[in-house]
């Protein structure tokens, strides 16, 4: 999948602004980055409607914070929290796919394994 | 007016002061996530200084075994190192690790001094780290599962006293496996990878796969190098001798002797031309030919690398060729714009 290159991620209160070089600009709350988490305990919460609506109250019940942002080599980032999965490798695809309100996992269930 | 209690990370192991009460001392498991903590938070710290210390990083793979990527690793980096610059070679096999005995360290063992591992140093002033370093007996093996491998990996990164360097060469086990991925996830600022192949169509086969993982990871694929891309082979005759060679495949190959009586044939002994018809067909550079020389067999076992017992020698200068190809990249490839985190 091509996408434009992520140049800009900012940090607010309750969602970052993402800004990408074709100049396309998303923000994701992190409500929604937390809930797309593609770790291996996170993924497979997605797999049913039930699990999922759990993973998503759990995730907002989680207290209010600004994670740490790192790169992880070219391709990816990671978001650590002091509270909550702080596992999750976000490709930048799926990040793109995040700020699109398009679903992270494409439709496809978590495979374990895959990264 | 009261303060609400800090937030603390979540695997904190400091405990917050009860208002009124003494404060508990640390238990030893307390002490110990503490140490672990703080030497991940200096780990950390020295991998992101790497970046500035060590001008280019190039990861060495192959999707093969056998296709001599320790050799062509250790000679890249001997290569620079005749050229005069500042060399490190990382030996990330951590099964089979071949990288000491090429470059004559057999034996050798980490020096680690407060928390930090000195590279020995080998041939032509390159420093060196490999597992073997760690194992007391070379038959030992290292049967270690993903999370133990990671660990070391990042050890083998974060924790090692490289210096300044102009070169970092990073040799891989074969395959696209825990190994690239931990250090590509690990190491900032790689300059690209290169994939050794050898030229027939089973080692292609997987040499694709490692430029697809590449490209996967966005790291730059500087370039395919075909090893052990024909054998040459040398004999005497009466001057104007017309000598035919039966060569793999069924083919003739045809020579004269000169007129001192010397004669050479190639033999495509591993078929020929499939590394740069690959990097064509995936549009990455073919970075050269490197030929099928014993002389690598035999330095490799007595430790002695090829470019250091024959610095002018055929293997030696397509080496040189290939390292000239490669520094051109690297060195004029256009600083990517870093992601601003605010």
């Amino acid at each position: 999948m091509d996408i434009p290159e992520l140049i800009r991620l900012e940090r607010r209160d309750v969602d970052i602004h993402l800004t990408w070089s074709d100049g396309t600009e998303h923000e994701v709350t992190y409500d929604d980055l937390r809930y797309a988490c593609p770790c291996a305990k996170c993924g497979p919460q997605r797999n049913s409607d039930e699990s999922s609506l759990i993973l998503r109250n759990n995730v907002e019940k989680l207290p209010r914070e600004i994670p740490t942002v790192r790169p992880v080599g070219h391709y990816a980032l990671s978001f650590e929290w002091a509270n909550g999965c702080s596992s999750g490798i976000h490709r930048f695809e799926r990040i793109w796919r995040l700020g699109q309100k398009q679903d992270p996992d494409n439709g496809n269930a978590y495979v374990h394994g895959v990264w | 007016m009261s303060h609400p209690p800090k937030q603390l990370m979540a695997d904190s192991p400091v405990k917050v002061n009860n208002p009124g009460g003494a404060p508990e001392p640390a238990t030893p498991e307390d002490q110990k996530k503490m140490e672990t903590a703080y030497n991940q938070m200096k780990r950390k710290m020295s991998i992101s200084e790497m970046g500035k210390a060590i001008k280019h990083k190039i990861m060495v793979l192959s999707g093969k075994g056998g296709v001599g990527k320790s050799t062509v690793a250790t000679g890249l980096a001997l290569s620079l190192a005749q050229q005069g610059l500042k060399v490190g070679l990382l030996d990330i096999d951590i099964t089979g690790p071949n990288v000491p005995k090429m470059m004559g360290l057999d034996g050798r063992r980490l020096n680690v001094d407060a928390g930090r591992i000195h590279p020995a140093e080998g041939h032509l002033g390159v420093k060196v780290i490999s597992m073997a370093f760690l194992l007391e007996d070379e038959d030992t093996p290292v049967v270690w599962r993903g999370p133990i491998k990671l660990g070391a990996i990042q050890q083998f990164i974060g924790d090692v006293e490289w210096g300044d360097l102009d070169y970092l060469i990073i040799d891989f086990p074969p395959g696209t496996s825990d190994e690239p991925l931990t250090v590509a996830q690990n190491l900032p600022d790689i300059d690209g990878m290169v994939i050794v192949t050898t030229p027939q169509d089973v080692a292609l086969l997987d040499s694709r796969k490692s430029i697809t993982f590449s490209k996967s990871l966005k790291v730059d694929v500087i370039g395919v190098i075909e090893n052990m891309s024909g054998y040459t082979i040398h004999g005497k005759a009466p001057a104007g001798t017309e000598i035919e060679l039966a060569a793999p495949g069924g083919k003739t190959i045809k020579t004269t002797t000169n007129e001192n009586g010397d004669w050479s044939g190639t033999l495509d002994i591993f078929k020929a031309g499939g590394g740069e018809k690959t990097a064509k067909e995936f549009g990455v550079p073919f970075l050269g030919k490197l030929p099928f020389d014993p002389g690598f067999v035999r330095g490799g076992d007595d430790g002695v690398h090829r470019i250091v017992s024959e610095p002018e020698g055929p293997s030696a200068i397509a080496f040189a060729e290939i390292v000239a190809h490669i520094q051109n990249i690297v060195e004029s490839a256009p600083t990517t714009g870093k992601l601003e985190i605010i």
